[in-house]
């Protein structure tokens, strides 16, 4: 059996202003008040394209390897919805922005782009009931109204779910280091539809079906492997599967049918006359180009060279401009880069996942961090301690010296202040060292595990440990 | 009589202090108020300032598809009844910050989809010259007002001959510029490819003085283009060397009567040292089947968002297509929907092909086909319209409709400037004289007609009786 997925994916462009008017984009604003004679389609008023959207259009395409073509133009899909106030939406139906790239997962596998096109998002609507068709009351705010959108369409190039999300997340970081869209699938700030069909073992192929509404990274997954499933089912019954959309719905986990082919819109795309030929110079793209900043696989292959830093390290690091920038700024603090990326990966990242948050480089100063990478390498705090002072600053913000302070938690490795610690456990655990002495040596650890508990765990255990041995070994009387 | 004075002309007399700037204006109030229940040329009456300037208080009116801030822009339409406009359109803004005053909106057909106000969904426009008879149209409402004195001159919208067939009708001045040189910005769409704002005057140069003051690029509407252009400088300059084409295509079939005032207006200008010559443009014959395709095509997407939800006229119904469905109904005429229908199967899937873009190419054709006289001609010229107005109620079938643009729909095709003006009287109504001129010249178009116009003499007005 063989699946093959194919995605659509809008993502809003995080541009000042709408695409074809001078209407703020303001998520946060109360309904309806960012809205013109242009965005709710009053008679008359005209589309003007705004010039941020072509270049954070360029930007993406270029980022995605896609051919960047000098002239486009813009099309009309008419369908009637109450959220698209002309009755139609301008998009580049004929003649697209870009087309052709493509982008390299993990395993080499490459997922082909077709093209990249821009467009207007439609209005928000609100139901009283489950839906339009069950609702007594709609309320519509057309604040989301014209906010520019790109859609990029990829060729049918993935055969497994884990592909379609990593292209996904992979296409989100590409699109958050260009500044271009925020990524966000759970608000809609990216969307994606996943086209998915299957040919079972005897050759047959199912039909294409769409799977829409999919609204995380996780669902892209789940999504795509439940159709897989019903598919692949529907086949083994004998079926004949419809050539269909359905809709992810992430509460049941299923996916249910919105409508079939047969109900599909025509579109009536046609040439939008309001708005001239789209031109763009070779120089301009020229330009776009040079200013591009470093992408996140150029990025790790540069921490991996640069720095020796291991791949999965290097990859985290670099996939979140945030993270990198981060990164990068504790190397110039002359911090080990192994150690940094460690302490980054394995320990500052872990508190934000754990809270489910976006990593925040406030949370955590950069001195800080600093600091405390400093201490335990000097030996002056314990590893452990380090990564309680971490939580605390996480959670505090506090200064790490404080917190060190307060709690105590410098290392005790002055041998005269250890040694009457270390004889008083020796004493204590008369039969522990008759075990040692007849050449059990593995009972050092539990003599130092005693001398940390008696020291309430300031001393430093490497210290501890040799000293123990010596004072057994009557080298220290 | 003040009525009858054109645009220039009242601008002297209250230059000259011979009357004040409201007199003007309160006169024309007032000769509409006593005259427009007659013609009925006013959906509604309004007065809306302007600032100061070359027109301060001379007063226009504006046809009734084009946006002015607090007052009713109903396009002739049940489905815009009751909309009051949010903003003003640039054209018409123009014309108020140059001190302009409108004083009515003026009756069309619905959408501007029509040849003589008979699908108004109010009223039916007269013709002042004879109160039996149609204006033209669809910008009816502003002929007739401009001809019976109302206003000295009225904004017009023309997509394939509606500001030119009515001056025709009416025996006045008609002027459409060139697509890109005057802002749509606030004229409610019909065909957004061919619809292009121009004025209704009593003279050429008051069509020169107007469009100097509505023209120049504006960032709100993308089509515009920026051109440095005086329209009254070099206006009455000689046009001795001149060329001149008359298409076949636009005098085959024409009545001996109409063909006889054409050949006045031949000999006019050949006493100027104009040649004229008779060439043929082949693909003109496709340009009525061609925009019959295009403008519904662009209709029927212009026109979805009428939809009952945001403005206009609403039903409540079970569903959301009940509610479109009862408000479309409801809310669009006859011929409206007929185009919205036309364009909606034209732009589908399956006909796409086969109808619009067939029709682009040959509208490509016919744009070339145009070009090429122009390397050799000036203008190209013939009848506005292949007759005089006709009475109310005479014309049946829609195809009668659709074929009184027969001369005039090329020029929206093209894009080309072009200008209706009076040639002469056929059974005492007159018929205009179609001068069409390459794309931005419009500068020499209006210089030939303004030659022409002082060849031929002045025309008169009709008398409207009270």
């Amino acid at each position: 059996m063989k699946t093959i997925i194919g995605l659509e994916i809008h993502a809003q462009l995080l541009t000042e202003t709408k695409a074809f008017c001078a209407c703020k984009i303001d998520v946060n604003a109360k309904p309806n008040t960012n809205i013109c004679p242009v965005c709710t389609g009053q008679p008359g008023a005209l589309p003007v394209l705004n010039e941020k959207v072509v270049e954070f259009a360029i930007m993406a395409g270029l980022a995605v390897n896609c051919e960047i073509h000098e002239t486009s133009s813009f099309d009309r899909k008419n369908y009637f919805y109450p959220d698209l106030p002309k009755g139609y939406q301008i998009t580049q139906y004929f003649h697209p922005i870009a087309t052709n790239g493509y982008l390299n997962l993990e395993s080499g596998k490459r997922v082909r782009i077709r093209r990249i096109h821009i467009e207007e998002d439609a209005g928000k609507m609100i139901h009283s009931s489950e839906n339009i068709t069950e609702s007594k009351t709609s309320l519509i705010d057309f604040n989301r109204c014209g906010v520019p959108l790109i859609e990029i369409v990829t060729e049918p190039d993935m055969n497994k779910s884990e592909e379609a999300k990593e292209f996904m997340e992979k296409l989100r970081d590409i699109l958050r280091t260009l500044d271009v869209c925020s990524g966000n699938m759970e608000e809609g700030a990216l969307r994606c539809d996943a086209n998915v069909s299957v040919i079972d073992d005897d050759g047959r192929s199912s039909s294409r079906v769409e799977v829409k509404n999919i609204n995380s990274f996780r669902y892209v997954q789940y999504a795509i492997d439940y159709e897989i499933e019903r598919i692949s089912k529907v086949l083994r019954d004998g079926k004949d599967v419809k050539h269909e959309t359905r809709g992810w719905d992430f509460v049941t986990r299923t996916t249910v049918s919105l409508r079939s082919k047969e109900e599909e819109n025509d579109y009536r795309y046609f040439p939008e006359p309001d708005l001239p030929i789209l031109k763009v110079s070779k120089s301009q793209i020229e330009n776009i180009k040079l200013n591009l900043p470093e992408l996140p696989d150029q990025k790790a292959e540069r921490y991996m060279k640069a720095y020796n830093l291991a791949k999965d390290n290097a990859n985290i690091i670099s996939k979140d401009k945030i993270i990198s920038s981060y990164f990068e700024k504790l190397v110039s603090l002359k911090i080990d880069p192994k150690d940094s990326s460690n302490w980054i990966v394995n320990d500052l990242i872990a508190l934000f996942n754990a809270d489910s948050i976006d990593f925040n480089a406030d949370k955590v100063p950069i001195e800080s961090l600093k600091t405390l990478i400093e201490y335990t390498n000097s030996g002056k705090i314990s590893r452990l301690s380090a990564k309680e002072v971490l939580g605390e600053i996480y959670k505090s913000g506090r200064n790490p010296e404080d917190i060190i302070k307060e709690r105590n938690l410098i290392q005790v490795s002055d041998k005269n202040s250890l040694v009457p610690a270390i004889k008083k456990v020796i004493e204590n655990n008369q039969s522990v060292v008759e075990q040692y002495k007849k050449g059990k040596t593995s009972v050092v650890g539990f003599l130092v595990g005693n001398v940390m508990k008696e020291t309430k765990g300031k001393a430093d255990p490497k210290v501890v440990g040799e000293l123990v041995k010596k004072i057994l070994d009557g080298e220290i009387v | 009589m003040l009525s009858k004075l054109s645009v220039e002309e009242l601008i002297e007399q209250i230059k000259l202090n011979k009357i004040s700037a409201e007199e003007v204006t309160n006169h024309f109030v007032e000769k509409t108020a006593l005259v427009d229940p007659k013609i009925k040329s006013c959906i509604s009456t309004v007065f809306v300032k302007g600032g100061d300037g070359i027109l301060k208080g001379i007063p226009f009116m504006v046809k009734d598809n084009m946006e002015v801030t607090g007052t009713k822009t109903t396009c002739a339409s049940k489905i815009l009844e009751n909309y009051v406009s949010p903003y003003t359109a640039m054209a018409v803004q123009k014309l108020l910050d140059a001190g302009g005053v409108v004083i009515a909106k003026t009756n069309m057909d619905e959408f501007a989809m029509g040849a003589s106000t008979e699908y108004s969904n109010f009223f039916t426009t007269k013709n002042p010259w004879d109160l039996q008879r149609v204006p033209g149209g669809s910008s009816g409402g502003s002929a007739s007002a401009v001809a019976s004195g109302m206003v000295p001159f009225a904004l017009g919208s023309d997509t394939g001959g509606s500001i030119r067939q009515p001056a025709s009708f009416c025996g006045i001045v008609g002027y459409k510029p060139t697509y890109g040189l005057v802002s749509r910005y606030g004229l409610v769409a019909f065909a957004s490819s061919l619809d292009q704002i121009g004025p209704l005057t009593k003279n050429v140069r008051d069509a020169a003085l107007i469009g100097n003051i509505i023209m120049g690029k504006d960032q709100k509407d993308s089509t515009t283009v920026e051109k440095q252009m005086n329209l009254l400088k070099e206006i009455e300059d000689p046009i001795e060397g001149f060329k001149l084409a008359i298409p076949k295509e636009f005098t085959k079939g024409l009545s001996d009567s109409v063909k006889n005032v054409l050949n006045d207006a031949i000999d006019n200008f050949k006493k100027m040292g104009v040649k004229v010559d008779e060439v043929s443009i082949p693909s003109l014959k496709y340009a009525v089947a061609v925009y019959y395709i295009i403008a519904p095509a662009e209709a029927s997407s212009n026109l979805s968002r009428y939809d009952g939800i945001r403005y206009g006229l609403s039903f409540d119904g079970e569903s959301v297509d009940d509610i479109y469905t009862k408000t479309k109904d409801e809310g669009f005429g006859r011929e409206v929907k007929r185009r919205i229908m036309l364009g909606t199967f034209t732009l589908s899937a399956t006909y796409y092909d086969a109808y619009f873009d067939k029709a682009q190419k040959v509208r490509a054709k016919i744009v070339h086909e145009i070009k090429q006289v122009f390397n050799s001609y000036d203008a190209i010229i013939g009848p506005t319209t292949p007759s005089v107005a006709f009475k109310i109620g005479q014309l049946s079938s829609p195809l009668e409709y659709y074929l009184q643009d027969i001369y005039t729909i090329p020029a929206n095709l093209a894009g080309l400037p072009a200008i209706s003006l009076p040639m002469g009287k056929v059974d005492g109504l007159p018929i205009g004289l179609q001068i069409m001129a390459s794309r931005f010249e419009d500068e020499k178009l209006l210089r030939i007609g303004r030659n022409y116009e002082i060849s031929r003499g002045k025309f008169p007005l009709p008398e409207v009786i009270l």
